[in-house]
């Protein structure tokens, strides 16, 4: 018997090993095709056009730092680019406190419906936001806000709401009830213990709504394209939309644009890539 | 503590603001999108009351609309499907590694935080007739198809085009949520069954996917919402172009209500939209009974 096992046991180590390489052949495959096409850009990003038509896959001979200058300065990237950073940095601070507090109400409070409640802001995950693109546009001029950054953040918020409560929800159902009850006894009222307590104790929950809504706040194409008419209050997506219009001719331009376009997502997210799984059991799994 | 935590005022301090800006932003634009798409609505004239007409117009002498709807349905299909398939995959192979899972958990999603319009118009420039990828099979003296312009065919090419595209750039998102219900299993069921003799891939079949099926669900109605209101790949792609034959229900909406200005009509596609969301939500929650097992 001991020996029938130890034998199985190396007969599927063997087994393993050969399937490792074949998972790992496959996996480095894979990680080529996600990640060729983006060095692609920051190397083509680098060329002259001429140099992009005639040899598209090569290095750069001479390195052209001047498409950088010239996409931030004639193309208007460093107005877009703050103006991003306004709206998705007050999305994301307007979403996590309105979203987590909303979420600890259902999670902990005790009133008859938090359930229902619950249902009613899942909901919002099924509206795409294109439905409202029209009536928001008439509501937004009608209030006096189409135009602003502000007729952005509201709906850009609004929309990053249910995530944030099904996710935080999780957490804070998670959190276990001696801890409140310790604080109770302490004196501690009800908004110390969310604020000291509750939150604290989701992190993890926070990195990963937080991610979410910044990621596709600054992202948005749609919203941000219709409700904002003048330049000098363009976020950068649809700052690039307008490379391919009148700079038609000049790719390399347009390639150093989304350079600096993407480069703010891929330094949030290299900073919190980490957690989003281990935030998605908590929160999304177990809750 | 029982009745701190029942107190009416703090339920409603917590919940109030969430609750204003939920009905404010979401829930009543809803209501007046109805309203309007019930009016003959354009830019500058006052809405007049017109019944059913815009919809009636929508689904009996809009040819594009029904050429939208058809690419929509096939582009929800087909990423409903191939998502699943692949991110089960890139989910099933990851948990199952002990080295650099990290980083390729990492790498694989790293396109869906990137701009969607950004890899748009990479992809369109990439795709172009006699550049990029072309000019790479041409060294192969193979002639490359007209990626984004070909219009022939009930399925064009570009539309297979986008949506592979939108694979690439989606899937990451898929695996994270199989990868999130995959961790959440006890260890001890797997180690139970390797004790039993199972292989891994019985182990996966028989304990793995039954575990995972509530995540199947909220998995694939994410999936069908955004692919139901899919726009900035095509958008930046093709702009619904050669001649409306990549049209889906997004890009025509926008269309129609932003660029020609049809209040009135956009809003009568985006009740017909909204109706989609709601009705596959339902039919994938449907289908996908979930059971409650003890993890």
């Amino acid at each position: 018997m001991q020996l029938d096992l130890t034998s199985k046991a190396q007969l599927g180590k063997k087994k393993i090993s050969i399937s490792k390489i074949l998972i790992y052949t496959f996996l480095i495959f894979v990680t080529v095709i996600y990640i060729a096409p983006l060095l692609w850009i920051v190397m083509v990003s680098f060329k002259t056009n001429k140099e992009l038509f005639t040899n598209p896959f090569g290095f750069p001979e001479v390195i052209q730092t001047e498409n950088y200058v010239y996409s931030w300065v004639n193309g208007r990237l460093g107005i877009s680019l703050i103006n991003s950073t306004i709206v998705s940095v007050s999305t994301l601070v307007i979403s996590m406190l309105v979203g987590s507090m909303a979420a600890f109400a259902i999670a902990r409070l005790r009133f008859k419906i938090n359930n229902q409640v619950l249902t009613y802001f899942l909901i919002g995950m099924m509206v795409p936001a294109h439905c409202l693109l029209i009536p928001m546009f008439i509501m937004l001029a009608k209030v006096n806000l189409a135009n602003t950054l502000i007729g952005l953040i509201i709906p850009y918020a609004t929309f990053a709401l249910p995530l944030t409560i099904y996710i935080m929800t999780g957490f804070f159902r998670g959190i276990p009830n001696e801890l409140f009850e310790a604080a109770c006894i302490d004196g501690c009222s009800i908004g110390r213990i969310f604020s000291q307590i509750a939150l604290p104790m989701s992190r993890t929950g926070l990195f990963v709504t937080g991610l979410m809504s910044f990621v596709s706040t600054w992202n948005e194409l749609l919203l941000a394209m219709c409700f904002i008419s003048s330049p000098e209050k363009k976020t950068l997506p649809v700052a690039l939309t307008y490379f391919v219009g009148p700079y038609e001719t000049n790719y390399v331009k347009m390639f150093s644009a989304i350079v600096i376009a993407v480069l703010p997502t891929i330094i949030v997210y290299s900073m919190f890539s980490n957690q989003i799984v281990e935030g998605l059991t908590q929160g999304a799994v177990k809750g | 503590m029982h009745k701190m935590f029942s107190d009416k005022r703090a339920v409603i301090a917590f919940l109030l603001p969430a609750l204003i800006l939920f009905t404010v932003v979401l829930f009543s634009p809803i209501c007046y999108s109805i309203y309007i798409s019930l009016c003959d609505w354009k830019a500058l004239k006052p809405p007049t009351f017109v019944g059913l007409k815009n919809y009636i117009k929508l689904f009996t002498r809009d040819e594009i609309f029904g050429i939208a709807v058809k690419n929509t349905l096939f582009f929800m299909v087909f990423s409903v499907v191939s998502q699943l398939v692949v991110g089960l995959l890139y989910a099933g192979l990851l948990t199952n590694i002990k080295h650099g899972r990290n980083f390729f958990k990492n790498v694989i999603y790293l396109p869906c935080v990137l701009s969607s319009a950004a890899l748009g118009l990479m992809f369109c420039f990439l795709l172009k007739p006699t550049l990029g990828i072309n000019q790479l099979l041409a060294l192969l003296g193979i002639e490359g198809p007209m990626w984004l312009t070909e219009y022939t065919g009930f399925i064009p090419l570009p539309m297979w085009v986008i949506a592979f595209v939108a694979l690439w750039q989606y899937v990451g998102q898929n695996m994270m949520l199989y990868m999130a219900q995959i961790m959440g299993i006890s260890k001890s069921l797997y180690e139970a069954s390797y004790v039993d003799g199972a292989t891994k891939v019985q182990s996966f079949t028989h304990i793995t996917m039954p575990l995972i099926k509530p995540m199947l669900a909220t998995a694939m109605s994410l999936n069908c919402i955004g692919s139901l209101k899919f726009f900035d790949l095509v958008y930046n792609m093709t702009q619904g172009g050669p001649n409306h034959v990549t049209e889906n229900i997004a890009t025509w909406l926008y269309y129609k209500g932003m660029g020609l200005f049809q209040y009135g009509y956009a809003s009568a596609i985006s009740v017909v939209l909204l109706v989609l969301c709601m009705l596959t939500t339902l039919l994938v929650n449907k289908v996908i009974r979930v059971e409650n097992y003890e993890m």
